[in-house]
Order: C-alpha cells, then sequence, then structure tokens
C-alpha cells in the first residue's frame, strides 16, 4: 500500500529524516512510535508533500509519490489529519465538513457523503449549524477524522489523535479507526500513547533519529522489553548491544 | 430633529464610503497579514482613472467607471500583491508596512506630478436633488451612496459565506494550515483577497471623489479614517470594519454640525484612544484568531 525507501529529508538545512524505510500492507492500521524528535510527525509531513525531501522515494500501490503537492495526495487517496486543533473555527461544522471534499469535482457526491459521515457521528448532525471553535475537544477531533473521510480516502495519516481527548474519546477514536480499517482503508498513526494505540494496532513501528529501528506486529512490538526501554530514554542499539 | 436626522443620513452615506475601505484594509490583513498603509492612496487612485478616461479619452461615464475598477483590481490588487507584498512579506510584516508607506507616498505625487496638483471636479453619478425624510432634507447621492457602499459590503459577506470559495477564503484566513492540507489552493484564496480590495477601493473612490473632488492628498485622511475604522470596529472582522466606518462617519458628521468643524478630525482619533484603552481587540474583534 505505502512504501518508504531510504527517504532523507528535513526542514531547511535540518536532516531530520536519514533513511526511514519501511512497508505498510493494505486495510491495516500500523502506529508510528518512538521518543521525541524522531521523525514520526516529519514521517506523515514526507508523505503528504509538505516536506523537502533531499533523497529516497514514496511509493503508494507500487506508484511513486514523491514529491507530490498535498492537493495531488488528496487526489490519490491520502487524507492527513495533523497534531493539534485543525478545524477552521469561525466555519460551521457543516460547512468543515464540506472543506474535506473541496477538491472534488462532484460536490452532489460530496452532499451526500456529509450525510452519511454525519450518520456515522451523530454528534456532528447534532451541532451541524454550530461555529467548530463551539465544539468541545474531543468533538473538534471526531469532525476531523469525518472530514477525511468525505473522498472515502484509501490512507488516513493520523498524527497523535488522543492529545487532548479524555480515555472514553480516546477510545472511541479508535474504534472509529478500527471500523475504518474494517471498511478496507489503511492508517498510520503516530501516538505517544503507546500501550494503547499498539494493542488495538495490527502494526507497529519504531522510529529513532529519522530511521525505522524495528517494525514487527503490533502485539510483538508490545511484548518486546526493548520498546519498553525506548521510552524511559534508551536507545535501542544501547539495549541489543548490553 | 430635521437637522439631526440630515446629519446622520449624511454621516452613514460617508462611514459606509469608510466601511468600503476599512473592509479591504481588514480582508487583506486576514488573509495575508498585510497592513496596506497605501489604502487611502488605494482609494484616492481610481478616481484619476476614471478622469484620464473621461476626460482624456473622451469615454463616457459609466465605461470609464467599469474599465476604471478592471484596471484598480489589476493594479491595486494582482499587481501590488505580486511586486510589493510577496517579495516583502518574506522579511517579515514591518518591512511590508513601511514598503506600504512608500508606495502611498510614490502614488501620492505620481498624481500629483502627472495629472494635477489640483483639484479635479469629478462627474456626479446621482442627481443632486434632495427628498425629504422625516422633514429632513436628504440628498440623493448621500442615499445613493449608501446603497450602494452597503450592498456592496452585504454582497461580499454574501459571498464570502455563501459560496465555496468564500469559504475557503475563510478557512486560508482562519486557519491556512488546515486549509492547505485539506487541498484548498491558498495562493489562489489570497490573491482573490487581494482582487476584492482593488474592487473596493475603487467603488469607495468613485462614490466619496464627486463630494470632495479628485485631489492626490484625498488619500491621507481616507486611509488614517479607513485604518481607524478597522481598529476600532476589530481587525480581525468584517463586520467590525463595517461598524467602525459607520460610527467615525456618523461621529465625524455629527460633531461637525454640533460641535465644531474645526475640531471634527480629531473626534475620530479620541474614538481610537478610548476604544484601545477600553477594549483593544476592538469592538467587535476578537482577542485571537483571524476570521473573514
Amino acid at each position: 500500500m505505502l512504501e518508504l525507501k531510504d527517504l532523507h529529508g528535513g526542514y531547511g538545512k535540518i536532516q531530520i529524516l536519514n533513511g526511514t524505510s519501511f512497508k505498510i500492507p493494505p486495510a491495516s492500521i500500523t502506529t508510528v512510535i518512538g521518543p521525541n524528535g524522531a521523525g514520526k510527525s516529519t514521517v506523515f509531513k514526507a508523505v503528504f508533500g509538505l516536506l523537502n525531501i533531499t533523497s529516497g522515494q514514496i511509493l503508494m500501490d507500487g506508484q511513486d509519490v514523491t514529491r507530490r503537492t498535498p492537493k495531488q495526495m488528496i487526489d490519490a487517496g491520502v487524507t492527513y489529519v495533523p497534531q493539534g486543533r485543525n478545524v477552521v473555527p469561525q466555519l460551521s461544522v457543516y460547512h468543515n465538513l464540506e472543506l474535506g471534499g473541496i477538491t472534488s469535482n462532484n460536490q452532489a457526491r460530496v452532499r451526500d457523503r456529509i450525510e452519511q459521515v454525519m450518520d456515522q457521528f451523530p454528534m456532528l448532525r447534532q451541532f451541524k449549524d454550530r461555529k467548530a471553535i463551539e465544539l468541545s475537544g474531543g468533538q473538534q477531533k471526531q469532525l476531523e477524522v469525518a472530514r477525511t473521510l468525505l473522498l472515502d480516502p484509501k490512507l488516513i495519516l493520523i498524527d497523535e489523535p488522543s492529545i487532548g481527548l479524555s480515555p472514553n474519546l480516546v477510545q472511541e477514536v479508535f474504534r472509529t479507526l478500527q471500523a475504518l480499517r474494517d471498511q478496507g482503508v489503511t492508517i498510520l498513526m503516530v501516538e505517544q500513547n503507546a500501550k494503547s494505540a499498539l494493542a488495538m494496532s495490527d502494526y507497529g513501528l519504531v522510529l529513532e533519529l529519522g530511521q525505522t529501528r524495528m517494525h514487527d506486529a503490533a502485539d510483538k512490538l508490545l511484548a518486546d522489553p526493548r520498546v519498553g526501554h525506548l521510552f524511559l530514554g534508551g536507545h535501542i542499539e544501547e539495549e541489543e548491544t548490553a | 430633529m430635521a437637522e439631526f436626522i440630515q446629519i446622520l443620513i449624511s454621516g452613514l452615506s460617508a462611514g459606509s464610503i469608510y466601511a468600503l475601505a476599512a473592509v479591504g484594509f481588514t480582508l487583506l490583513w486576514q488573509a495575508s497579514q498585510t497592513i496596506n498603509f497605501a489604502q487611502g492612496e488605494f482609494v484616492m487612485l481610481p478616481a484619476f482613472f476614471v478622469l484620464a478616461l473621461t476626460v482624456k479619452l473622451g469615454l463616457p461615464l459609466p465605461l470609464a467607471i467599469i474599465l476604471a475598477i478592471f484596471l484598480s483590481v489589476l493594479l491595486l490588487g494582482a499587481v501590488f500583491k505580486k511586486l510589493v507584498v510577496e517579495p516583502m512579506i518574506q522579511h517579515g510584516t514591518l518591512p511590508l508596512v513601511i514598503a506600504t508607506i512608500a508606495l502611498g507616498l510614490l502614488l501620492k505625487e505620481g498624481v500629483k506630478e502627472f495629472y494635477s496638483p489640483l483639484g479635479q471636479p469629478f462627474p456626479s453619478l446621482f442627481p443632486q436633488d434632495v427628498l425629504s425624510v422625516f422633514g429632513a432634507a436628504v440628498s440623493i447621492p448621500d442615499i445613493a451612496n449608501f446603497v450602494i457602499a452597503m450592498g456592496t459590503i452585504i454582497g461580499l459577506q454574501l459571498f464570502l459565506a455563501r459560496t465555496r470559495t468564500g469559504r475557503c477564503m475563510q478557512a486560508t484566513a482562519q486557519n491556512p494550515d488546515v486549509a492547505q492540507i485539506l487541498g484548498v489552493d491558498i495562493k489562489k484564496m489570497v490573491l482573490y483577497t487581494f482582487l476584492i480590495n482593488g474592487a473596493l477601493a475603487a467603488i469607495a473612490s468613485v462614490l466619496i471623489t464627486p463630494i470632495y473632488l479628485a485631489k492626490f492628498s484625498n488619500g491621507e485622511v481616507l486611509g488614517l479614517v479607513a485604518f481607524i475604522a478597522a481598529i476600532v470596529g476589530g481587525f480581525n472582522q468584517i463586520r467590525g470594519a463595517l461598524v467602525g466606518g459607520l460610527l467615525i462617519g456618523v461621529i465625524d458628521n455629527l460633531s461637525a454640525g454640533y460641535v465644531s468643524a474645526e475640531y471634527r478630525q480629531a473626534v475620530p482619533m479620541l474614538l481610537l484612544i478610548f476604544v484601545i484603552l477600553v477594549r483593544p481587540q476592538g469592538l467587535l474583534g476578537t482577542s485571537e484568531g483571524r476570521a473573514v
């Protein structure tokens, strides 16, 4: 589905990705974990065309999509939910949803999809005329997830969906992502809450210093002591050589 | 009472034209963090386009106005963005502010040098008759100016709220990062904002110039009033700029009528100081965020 081959890139002269490579299968959830500064969010920006890539390749379904623009990635079936609040605050919930399909040439289809996602997220129908800024943090995150569905994406890149949410809401967001996976959508997620995220994922990969250190089934990573050690401030190489 | 109504309507008429310039001021800030201190000169210049087209080329007034609006959209919108804003904004807001001050001087001195340093009569767009409103004699140009200016602002609001392009412009102004990841062409939306400002300036110009004559220095007062109106109303809301413009127009006229014509220009400044002290975000503005 998505493959990164020896990807290098960063912001200006600062190199963040130092040969990131991985491959994720379709209709799966893969969680990216790693310490701060590992390049987790940067990987997403690279895939979505928001980062200066100096070398390497991004393939989607075997096709080279390296250095495409965000609009081209949306057209290719990719959506991106960055961390933090990503709504247009003064627009209504309905119009925020509508923006999710703004690139479509078939606005009738977008309107149908808005109705369908409002069925999926009844809260959004209830508050569809409210300004997005008037929603709670959890409701805004649901709006962002719902908005990504307007164009029936093949791949969703979602960065730190649990930030600022109560545990119940986090589980709700995770259940939504699992339901999407069951419908055939591929999900690549960055999550600080590694234990919960891996528990609901199919695969996990560990990034450190812009390189892929581990990539395995999520349950195997959960059971691997090196992963716990990494999150307590260690490095995987140290553990391996110890 | 009749005198009060007369002054009030006259103030609303002038204020609605100030609001056009203030709304443009606000739009540019929202979309691109451009504080345009040449806005007054942007309102001064289109009247000279009309004069050049009618007096020098002999075109009929309606056609000249349409062409002047088109020229303003092109020069004060697209060319201004390309040649002044884009190169300067990379260096920060302050260099851009200084560049717009320089541009204002250039436009003012250019008109003075190449057209005329003297005030030029500008053809009236409407009959100079008066109507009786609750016993007050109200001029048709005052009513027409108010209707056209308010109609333009309401039309703009409807465009921003009811069309997909308008909502994309709002998304670009309020959260450009989100707009970009949703596939909105944010460069195009910012360009549209500059084009709209060019059109607003041109409409304000052809409405206000018959009142004051066309003069190279007209922009000095207009730019200041537009800036004050935007600050008083709230720099991050169109409706704030509208309220600010109307308020200043009315207070200015009431001051001239009932206090002193000599000190009328001090009143908007006093209002500005008061609002900054009491409600720094402006009467309708919000303390954070950007919205059009």
